[in-house]
């Protein structure tokens, strides 16, 4: 793996977590993304937005080497073996998960090293920067570790077997030899707000074979025996690490200002809920058994969206509160000089009309699971289909959340639409109050105006919105979610539109036309999954089988897909894992199933 | 002078003191969790041990303010004034010998000089007046304990 100008390329990391927090790591060995304590949380390693000021926990072989990786068995903790001339090491990360037998750190990174065979020379650096890399980092040694702490924010390193432990400034490290049969270890315990706990080396043991025991346990409950199995377990895998245990969200990503294009300004902060996601999340969890989490995920957003319902926000924090400020952090350089980064996002303010097809459908599913909702829930449900039935016709920024002007989005009306059919099928269940005369009435209002204002007759298709004539592949929603017969003529007609226009390979770009941000982007991988979805559903399954071929072979070493794609390249682009992507991934293996 | 108005007094000290010392947490000026380092020697559960560090911290406040009415008695004066200056009697022999010699000495899960962290997992000892938990930690221990002597001080004064 080469870096270029200190920067890994996306495609080169890998993701473990708690279930609080994740951190990425690159083949090369070094952890360059920590968020501490929570996912949302400021940086304490953030090399991949700074390759100088961002900070990094590094350990490698001090002698050239190959990398090879994996994650062990149904789980996410990520080995690397490094082979060298003089022997081989494997180096094992995770974060380990909570331990109630015994006082355990608030959040922990432990990195063991097994010497397979020879004598490897390695050289590691714990080099932690708080804040993004904003704030000074101040190091002590005490009780025989080493401590760097911000206010009250601290990292303690636990270090055995590693030799001598020099210190630079606020970096400590070292340089070690392996013999064939040794080991050694480094854990990273995170306090905040309270002392550090320091724990003993046969504690971090015992945790990282809990947590490695952990993983294949939950990944068990994973229901599902169709066609690219592994590449469905391992996205599942990924979505648990974005799902924040203590309330049930998901984040759409782990990271925050990941490029959309090399040197670009579309860096935007994923490290939120968006309620969008919620009816693609319940579909695929729902449908692997994974219940628990698709039940809490439920209800976190039904708890979350309280505060402004009917209306709903488009994105949540994940501790449910409502407002994400935006801000540039510009004292860093941003990935390959991808400027600014920002943290926070201020989409959470924009009217994205689509956001109730999505909420509406995943209580849908979420009934048809459970058989029922609670009478004050389902007089909610009912007031935001009221909501839609008002305020369908006003203008919003779209899925996409262009910053230019509002129009009337195609998707967000056939979204419009979604939400009230599902509110009428809840109301014929007698769960919710019926009101289906006034909502059958706004969904006929609905398909007339798509149907007419939104039908390009001479492209055969829908388009992105009657004063934006061209093609926007998040109309291939309208299939996956039933906005009409996936096989009719006019969504076949769009389907074939978004590969004629939008499609280059087995990549499928959001739109060709202005957003407001400026600057190139890359193929967007969700649309490629959904367009897999939408050709299955239309009866197209060779067609669907081959793209969904290509598709999981465009995965990194360890099947995971980040938010875009360059198509000349394959260089991966945007925040990264994505969710939506794995969820996309999911839902299309599934209709491919359904289809067969 | 009034042992129930010093009791009173140790009450509403110990929760201001204590809201005190979040407020401080949460400004971002220490890391000092009383609850967190009380609870811990009860329980190695994090959940349990802050339930159980508050009540000893409560316990622990008016065990406190019966000692201050004590010396109130002894020199037959009690008041705001005079509760505050007993306050940095108290912060001074908390964040010098109390919390920092004599809790880790019987705290089974706090870091001493001859405590080896390879038998147990241990707390960060707190370090002399505190600073191991960050360097505003003893001017902000100092500041709650003083309201709360003064806080004390003026209940046992003022009601009967």
């Amino acid at each position: 793996m080469e870096r270029i100008d200190g920067y890994a390329p996306i495609r080169e990391y890998a993701l473990v977590g708690d279930g609080r927090t994740t951190a990425l790591i690159a083949r090369d060995g070094a952890v360059d993304w920590l968020c501490l304590p929570n996912v949302d949380s400021p940086s304490v390693f953030a090399r991949v937005l700074d390759a100088e000021r961002g900070g990094s926990f590094r350990l490698e072989p001090g002698v050239p080497y190959e990398a090879e990786r994996r994650y062990q068995d149904n789980s996410n903790v990520l080995e690397t073996t490094f082979t060298t001339a003089e022997g081989v090491v494997r180096v094992t990360d995770a974060m380990t998960l909570t331990d109630d037998d015994r006082l355990s750190p608030l959040r922990e990174l432990c990195r063991k090293v097994e010497a397979l065979s020879g004598t490897v020379p390695l050289r590691w650096s714990f080099d932690p920067r708080f804040g993004y890399g904003e704030r000074r980092t101040e190091l002590d040694r005490r009780a025989g570790r080493w401590f760097a702490h911000s206010g009250t924010e601290c990292v303690a390193l636990g270090a055995w077997n590693v030799g001598e432990i020099t210190a630079n400034g606020a970096t400590v490290g070292g340089e070690l030899r392996l013999r064939e049969g040794d080991s050694a270890l480094l854990e990273l315990s995170a306090a905040h707000k309270e002392p550090a706990v320091l724990p003993s080396r046969d504690d971090v043991e015992r945790r990282l074979a809990q947590t490695a025991r952990f993983w294949p346990r939950w990944a068990g409950r994973i229901r599902y025996d169709g066609p690219w199995r592994d590449a469905v377990v391992r996205s599942v895998l990924a979505l648990k690490l974005l799902v924040y245990a203590p309330s049930g969200a998901m984040v759409a990503a782990p990271t925050a200002s990941f490029p959309e294009w090399i040197g670009g300004s579309r860096n935007w902060d994923y490290r939120l809920t968006w309620l969008r996601d919620a009816s693609w999340a319940l579909d695929a969890l729902i449908r692997l058994g994974i219940d628990d989490e698709a039940h809490a995920f439920f209800w976190w957003f039904m708890h979350a969206s309280r505060v402004t319902q009917p209306r709903l926000q488009i994105l949540y924090k994940v501790d449910g509160s409502a407002h994400s400020k935006e801000r540039e952090l510009s004292e860093l350089a941003g990935y390959r000089r991808s400027a600014p980064v920002r943290v926070g996002n201020g989409a959470a303010d924009q009217v994205q009309l689509d956001v109730y097809g999505s909420v509406l459908d995943a209580i849908w599913l979420y009934v048809q699971d459970v058989g029922h909702v609670d009478g004050d829930t389902g007089k909610e449900i009912a007031k935001i289909a009221d909501y839609v039935a008002e305020h369908w016709r006003e203008r919003d920024s779209g899925i996409w959340e262009v910053r230019a002007e509002t129009t009337h989005f195609t998707q967000s009306k056939a979204l419009c639409w979604v939400a009230l059919d599902r509110a009428c099928k809840l109301a014929e269940r007698g769960l919710i109050p019926d009101r289906t005369d006034r909502w059958s009435a706004a969904a006929d209002e609905i398909r007339a105006f798509v149907d007419k204002q939104s039908w390009d007759a001479e492209r055969n298709s829908y388009v992105r919105a009657p004063d934006l004539r061209e093609l926007d592949a998040s109309l291939l929603t309208m299939a996956i979610l039933s906005y009409d017969d996936p096989a009719g003529e006019r969504l076949r007609g769009t389907v074939a539109a978004v590969e004629r226009e939008l499609r280059q390979g087995p990549f499928v770009y959001r739109y060709r036309g202005e957003d407001g941000v400026g600057g190139e982007e890359g193929a967007f991988l969700t649309c490629s999954f959904w367009l897999v979805d939408a050709l299955a559903r239309q009866g197209r399954l060779d067609d669907a089988r081959r793209l969904m071929d290509e598709l999981v072979g465009l995965a990194n070493d360890v099947g995971l897909y980040s938010e875009e794609i360059d198509p000349n390249s394959a260089e991966f682009l945007g925040n990264f894992p994505q969710g939506l992507t794995h969820l996309a991934l999911v839902n299309a293996a599934h209709s491919i199933e359904d289809a067969q | 002078m009034s042992l129930w108005g010093a009791l009173a007094g140790g009450v509403v000290g110990t929760i201001v003191l204590t809201s005190g010392l979040r407020i401080a947490q949460e400004l971002g000026w220490t890391r000092m969790d009383i609850p967190l380092l009380l609870g811990t020697v009860f329980t190695d559960d994090r959940s349990r041990a802050s339930v159980i560090g508050y009540a000893v911290h409560f316990v622990n406040g008016l065990l406190f303010a019966v000692g201050y009415y004590a010396i109130f008695r002894a020199v037959d004066h009690a008041g705001w004034i005079f509760g505050a200056v007993l306050g940095v009697v108290h912060a001074s022999f908390s964040g010098g010998a109390l919390v920092t010699v004599l809790l880790p000495a019987v705290h089974p899960r706090m870091g001493t000089p001859w405590s080896d962290s390879e038998e147990t997992p241990i707390l960060e000892p707190p370090g002399f007046m505190l600073v191991n938990y960050g360097r505003r930690t003893a001017v902000w221990t100092l500041l709650v304990h003083v309201a709360y002597g003064a806080i004390v001080g003026g209940f046992a004064a003022h009601l009967s």
